[in-house]
């Protein structure tokens, strides 16, 4: 069984409040189809420098915020903003230097003519040999484009992503298929590219990704925004704690009150709770006079923090929908 | 328009490096008249057969190398996302179906210019020097409208429909207008609407002496107008799925 409480988890501005400009600004930004609330009341800001993972399961409506950020989808209601024009501007003014899953790359040409193409699209091209290291291309230059393999094929994506001076990089998924050498290449890069006053958005699946590479991390499930905070916040916000102990007389209302209480988890007699305050859900437990055994205290890593705010959001997902169909049928 | 003429320049190296595709669009036409246009006597369409044979392989080579190849490569890039990857650069939105039709006028026209040549040095063609020009140039500016029918054609179908699409019209705009051969009766009446047919009846007629209909130069016209039309109704409408 399993009790989640209704735990908002409000959106707070991070880092400094800086005189800056947002980079990128959604300010209630919605994309559905037909039905499907793809993104929902989307609302946030990018500032400048900063590393953001835009994390969440598939289908969270991460490619399609990406989409229409980049200005190849429409949003249906709500506003974004890329550094004060609105997407298509900004995308064609060069400032934004893009990868996504989708983009394809042109047949027939070898990788160096396509670089060398894309760059020369560029107001403020990078030599290209830099673009060629940077993104480890070099060795295979004179290939054509459509003979590399998929992590070949995916850092020459992401040679066009970078070929240009841009001052936001957005990257979807950038690591897919990529071996573990290419990932720990790629983010070496990336981070030059953010400490040279780059602004990183990415969106990921990778938790562990997220919570290294990203000095912020935005958690969207069903298109829309459930927490945004540093790793260490995401993780705190879930409950930082998991305490775990064997009670054998169960009194899960007096459990469900006790202090910092996250999330409770029953299974005969054994007892789970993430916890904001571990040592004060303990105490008050020993206080009423309980003797549970077995006691454990573990850290949550940003992968339980995740699975806990996006489930605890999908139940309550569920329930609204139980009720809104108990309340359909009264009628 | 820098950016897009560098995107052109990567497009037409691509077409050159193709040479399956390039041999194909240009040299057939090329093949055809050398096979037939000076096998058959007579005259059709009021001038020598070789001369008429000249004009409509000049008209199929501005016809089929603007819409077969094109079609089929739009709807490859489309799906493969490399429309995609262009709109995230500063390139302006429609680039990429300008690179295309300057490329198919790059094929077009190399294959509008053997035809005419060899219709004189081979085919034993001679007119005044005036109408060379005005015939090449009329069929080159005919092969836009079969441009734009590939942007339609190419937006709108996915790779694998892309190949029945194309070849129905381009045996419907082939056979109808008389490009293989002069067409009579009911089927040569319906003919005389599409654009092929035009741009023959342009070609004959000067060569012919005959004053050129304002109808045919009109219809080419109008023929432009509604391809270019459902080219950005099917650009528009894939705005999303791009």
């Amino acid at each position: 069984m399993t009790y989640g409480t209704a735990t908002a988890y409000s959106s707070t501005a991070t880092g400094s409040a800086t005189s800056h400009a947002p980079v990128v600004s959604f300010v209630n930004v919605s994309k559905h189809y037909g039905n499907l609330k793809a993104v929902d009341g989307l609302t946030l800001d990018l500032r400048q420098g900063e590393t953001v993972a835009l994390l969440g399961p598939n289908g969270a409506g991460k490619s399609t915020s990406l989409d229409m950020l980049l200005a190849l989808r429409k949003p249906t209601s709500g506003k974004i903003e890329m550094f004060g024009s609105d997407p298509y501007h900004a995308v064609k003014s060069g400032r934004v230097g893009a990868m996504l899953q989708s983009g394809g790359l042109m047949p027939e040409v070898t990788v160096r003519e396509l670089v060398t193409l894309v760059t020369t699209l560029q107001p403020k091209p990078e030599p290209v040999q830099t673009t060629f290291k940077r993104a480890g291309i070099a060795e295979f230059a004179d290939q054509r484009v459509d003979r590399l393999s998929g992590g070949q094929t995916q850092r020459v994506r992401f040679a066009l992503a970078i070929c240009g001076k841009s001052e936001l990089i957005v990257l979807d998924e950038p690591t897919t298929a990529m071996d573990v050498e290419t990932r720990r290449l790629f983010w070496s890069s990336m981070k030059e590219e953010v400490a040279a006053g780059r602004t990183l958005l990415f969106a990921t699946h990778y938790l562990e990704e997220a919570d290294q590479a990203a000095d912020r991390i935005l958690v969207i499930n069903r298109g829309r925004l459930l927490a945004d905070g540093t790793p260490a916040e995401i993780k705190a916000r879930a409950g930082a704690k998991r305490l775990s102990f064997k009670l054998d007389k169960l009194d899960e209302p007096f459990l469900l009150g006790l202090p910092g209480l996250v999330n409770l988890e029953v299974r005969h007699d054994f007892v789970q709770i993430q916890s904001m305050d571990s040592d004060a859900t303990l105490y008050a437990v020993l206080d009423a006079g309980y003797r549970p055994t077995e006691i454990e205290v573990t850290s949550l890593g940003l992968e339980q923090a995740f699975l806990a705010i996006t489930g605890e959001d999908d139940r309550a997902n569920e329930n609204e929908q139980a009720a809104t169909a108990t309340a359909g049928e009264t009628i | 328009m820098a950016g897009t003429l560098a995107l052109t320049r990567a497009e037409l190296r691509r077409l050159f490096r193709n040479r399956r595709y390039f041999v194909f669009t240009v040299a057939f036409p090329v093949v055809l008249y050398l096979l037939i246009g000076k096998q058959v006597k007579g005259t059709a369409y009021g001038v020598q057969w070789g001369a008429y044979y000249m004009v409509a392989m000049a008209t199929f080579g501005a016809f089929a190398g603007a819409l077969t190849g094109n079609a089929q490569r739009i709807s490859q890039e489309k799906k493969e996302g490399w429309i995609r990857q262009l709109r995230l650069t500063p390139l302006p939105a429609n680039a990429y179906v300008i690179a295309k039709v300057l490329v198919s006028l790059v094929t077009t026209g190399t294959s509008i210019v053997i035809v005419l040549l060899l219709g004189h040095f081979y085919g034993g063609v001679h007119l005044p020097g005036w109408e060379w020009p005005a015939i090449g140039v009329t069929l080159w500016f005919g092969s836009t409208i079969f441009a734009a029918l590939a942007v339609a054609v190419g937006y709108r179908f996915a790779p694998e429909q892309v190949q029945p699409v194309t070849l129905m019209l381009y045996f419907v705009f082939a056979i109808l207008g008389g490009i293989w051969f002069p067409l009579n009766g009911v089927l040569g009446r319906i003919g005389q609407v599409t654009p092929t047919y035009e741009a023959i009846k342009i070609g004959t007629d000067v060569m012919g002496g005959a004053s050129v209909p304002f109808g045919y130069p009109l219809g080419l016209v109008i023929w432009l107008g509604i391809f270019v039309g459902l080219a950005t109704v099917a650009v528009r409408a894939t705005a999303e799925t791009v």
